[in-house]
Parts: structure tokens; sequence; C-alpha cells
């Protein structure tokens, strides 16, 4: 049984969170995102000539993003360079912009998106992704909507959102990690992963929690980037 | 990527019609064959229509991880070469994500008990490596990875470190966790998708069920709705008992 968390927070409460834009003065778009103890800073270039040539699209632009975990970003240290893990990462957070960006506005052009994660405290993906999304509406690029990603779950018996690391690892009634990303305003799901064991009806709570969360984390997008433009139209 | 008849599958999946005539949660007929490889400790060939896959799987003794003295290992590594393509040049780039989605599912319903390979704690136990190959890829390799995976373990019979008689993998048989995967072309979800309907579609919902949901894997750039997601869960639910089936007969026989 899991009945108090361990940080005393709210089942479906978020840790605090804190993000800006603009802290990569050489990147077209830059975004910092910090959820409790995880925190990931994203970076946009482009668009502009694609190399390799072969990956190249008539029709539409292409996303190449990559996410790394920094050595320092654990307890003990991550080797440099992308492993397998940082692969698919890299993988399901392409597929998720590659929705929210309008790519068909710019053909035969890429964008070339890096995020890397300077602490880990669980749901750095969803940080991740989170970071990219404000980067992209940094720089300025078309999108559909903003993505906002959280990691939901379940810990013994209670439906959880935005799991710590603590509580991941919380083995006696299993925990189950949801990382889950929407397009708020269209209520489209991007990201979905899931490992560990519930019911479909336990499925169903989850991806519901997942949504109040991305709400939450919607709003403070909002807020940062309104906060950003009105800057620079005044000045 | 070269793309034969794409707004034709398109336009016809939009009238939930399958150029192969299957219905949208139709599966392709699955044949498993048991004992391929000689050198493996457990091996599988499954195909799924003409998707092909071969996995074998070896026991071996190593060093338990720091952080789990009490337990032994599961490796789950997939690889297709591009040779396995229709199309030569459609490089298969998802493997990465078809071995750790495959890992997951049999990690996270806890089918293996690590604990029971256990030799000396902390110094040795014994290593369960599943490799899995593709060797033709007509849609579909997650479904195809991921029953030759369960179907090698079950098949599995190893001996290691002065044993003194072949032993089975510890297996918990009742909890199989079977993958399904579905596609999203349109509005339309077909389970079960060949290589043309994975190549035309928008997103693809991989979702492993044993006795609960152990994983799911979203794929593809497009989107799910929160319905569309409920509603595949409850399709592969419903879809399980097959598969599940096929996989009892081999280990009565």
């Amino acid at each position: 049984m899991y009945e108090e968390r361990f940080d005393k927070r709210g089942f479906d409460e978020l840790r605090p969170m804190e993000a800006e834009t603009g802290i990569i003065p050489n990147a077209k778009g830059s975004a910092r995102f910090r959820i409790g103890n995880t925190e990931a800073i994203a970076a946009v270039y482009g668009p502009e000539e694609v190399k390799p040539k072969h990956f190249e699209k008539v029709d539409k632009g292409i996303i190449m993003c990559k996410y790394d975990m920094l050595p320092f970003s654990v307890p003990d240290r991550a080797k440099p360079g992308m492993d397998r893990r940082d692969m698919e990462i890299s993988d399901v957070i392409t597929n998720a912009l590659n929705r929210a960006i309008i790519l068909e506005e710019f053909p035969r052009s890429m964008i070339t998106i890096r995020v890397y994660v300077t602490q880990a405290d669980a749901g750095t993906r969803c940080a991740s992704l989170t970071a990219a999304s404000m980067a992209c509406a940094d720089a300025g690029l078309p999108m559909r909507d903003l993505v906002a990603a959280v990691a939901a779950g379940k810990i013994g018996d209670s439906i959880c959102l935005d799991l710590t690391k603590e509580e991941e690892d919380f083995h006696e009634g299993g925990a189950t990690d949801v990382p889950i990303a929407f397009l708020p305003s269209k209520n489209e799901i991007v990201l979905l992963q899931l490992d560990g064991k519930v019911t479909k009806e336990e499925l169903k709570k989850i991806v519901e929690m997942g949504k109040v969360g991305a709400n939450k984390i919607y709003e403070l997008e909002k807020s940062v980037l309104k906060g950003r433009f009105l800057n620079e139209s005044k000045s | 990527m070269t793309l034969e008849n794409y707004e034709y599958i398109r336009d016809l999946a939009a009238k939930q019609i399958r150029l192969s005539g299957r219905s949208p949660g139709q599966r392709r007929p699955i044949e498993i064959k048991n004992k391929v490889i000689n050198h493996s400790d457990g091996s599988a060939r499954v195909k799924i229509g003409k998707t092909d896959v071969i996995a074998g799987v070896k026991v071996l003794p190593g060093e338990p991880f720091k952080d789990r003295p009490n337990e032994g290992g599961l490796i789950v590594n997939f690889e297709a070469s591009e040779l396995a393509s229709k199309y030569a040049s459609d490089r298969i780039t998802y493997s990465v994500e078809v071995g750790r989605v495959t890992d997951r599912g049999i990690r996270e319903s806890n089918i293996i008990d690590l604990s029971n390979l256990i030799i000396e704690p902390a110094k040795k136990a014994g290593f369960v490596y599943i490799d899995i190959v593709a060797v033709n890829n007509d849609g579909n390799l997650m479904d195809a990875a991921n029953i030759a995976a369960i179907s090698a373990l079950l098949d599995a019979k190893f001996k290691i470190e002065n044993m003194e008689d072949y032993k089975e993998v510890p297996l918990d048989k009742t909890k199989l966790p079977i993958s399904h995967t579905f596609v999203k072309i349109g509005d339309t979800i077909f389970f079960d998708p060949d290589a043309d309907e994975e190549n035309v579609a928008d997103c693809r919902l991989t979702i492993a069920v044993g006795e609960k949901i152990n994983s799911i894997q979203k794929g593809g750039s497009g989107f799910f709705t929160p319905e569309e997601v409920d509603f595949c869960a409850d399709a592969a639910f419903k879809l399980r008992e097959e598969v599940n089936e096929m996989l009892m007969k081999q280990i009565k026989s």
C-alpha cells in the first residue's frame, strides 16, 4: 500500500515547476524546464539545408532531435554519448514533435533539436519534450499546439501524477510508469509509453490524470511564452 | 522510401477495407516452429503472414548487477538487416525500439523468476540472453519478435556451471505478456499491420498484455485520442487468447 507520498504531495499534484526561454543565445530558440529535481534544457536550430542529403523530403521538413543524459545528471555517472535508451527516447520525442510542428511549411529543410538532461529525478523524457516544445515556440516555428508531457503511473494501488525516482523504484507494490504527452487544446496523445502492470480501467484513469497534469504544464508554458513575446514587442 | 499504392491503401482504409481482404481486427495466420537452432538453449521461428523472425535463447553465467546481488539477468537484443525489407533502400530504423519494447514486456510481467537463476549471491548467476533477428519484414515486427522471444523461452533447457541436469528457464506460464500492434490510418485502426499498411500509417500502438497490461509503446508521428487508446487496450485483451492458446499447446507437446 502507498497511502502518503514520500514528498507529502497530493496524488494528483505536480512537483514545483520552473520554465524560461532564450537561455542559449546562439540557438534560434531555447528553453529550460524544471520539475522538482528533474531539469532539461533544449535548443533549436534551423530550418536549414538537410544533411545527410538522403533524409530530405520533398513535401515537408524533417526534425533531427537528440536527447542526451549528461554524465553528471545521475547519482553514479552516465557514460557520455548516446546509448540505446537515449536513441529510443530521441525517437519518441521526435515522433511527438513531428505532430506538433507544421512541417509542411518548410519542405526540403531540417530542424535540429538538442535536448540535454542536466539533472535526472524521473520523468526526464517528459521534461525534455516539454522543454523542446517551448524552445520550438521560442524559435517562432509554426506549431499546431504546444506539447505538454508528464509521467503518470501507479504505485501500490494508488494512481499518481509526476513520479519521482524514489517512487519509480518502489518495489513492494510494483510501480508502473506511464510517460504521456498531449497537444492539450486538441486532446491528442502524441507520446505514450507504459511499463509495469495495470488493468484496462486503471490505464483509463492514468491517462485522465496525465491529462490533468498536462493541462497544468500547458498553462505554465503559455504564460512563460506570453511573457517572452510581450517583452520582445516592447523593446 | 518507395511506396506502392500509397493513396489507394489510405482511401480503402477510410472505408475500413484492407488490401489483403482482412477485416480491421483480423490477424494473419501465425506459424511457430521450435528447436530450429542447434547451438541455442531454446529457439523459435515465428511467421506472421510473410513476416519471419528467429529468436534464440542462451543462458550463460555472469556476475549479478551490483544493485541486484540476488538476481540473474535478462538481456533482449533485436536485429533487422535492411535486406529484410521489401524495398532495399528502406532501412528499418526502429530496431532499437523493437528490442527495448520486447524487453520491457517480458521484464515488467515478471514471468522470469530471476532470483531462481542465482548460483552464488553477488558472484555468479545465470543470464538469459534473447537474440531476435528479422529474416523477412512484412510488417508487425513488434508482435513477431515478442511471440518468438516467449516461444523460445518456453522451449529453453539450459545447463551451466556443473549443473547435473538440464533445467528449464524459471517461467510463470500463466501470464505470458503477448504483444498486440495496431496502426492508425486516417481515423481507421487496423490490427496486425503488414508492411504497406505500416508505411502509409500515421502512427502505431503496441500493447503487451499478460495478466494485466505490461507495456505500451506509441510509435510514428500521428496521434491517438484517449478513446482510441481505450479501444486498442480493449481489443488487445480480447485478441490475447488466440496466441496464448498456441503457446500453451507448445508446452504440452
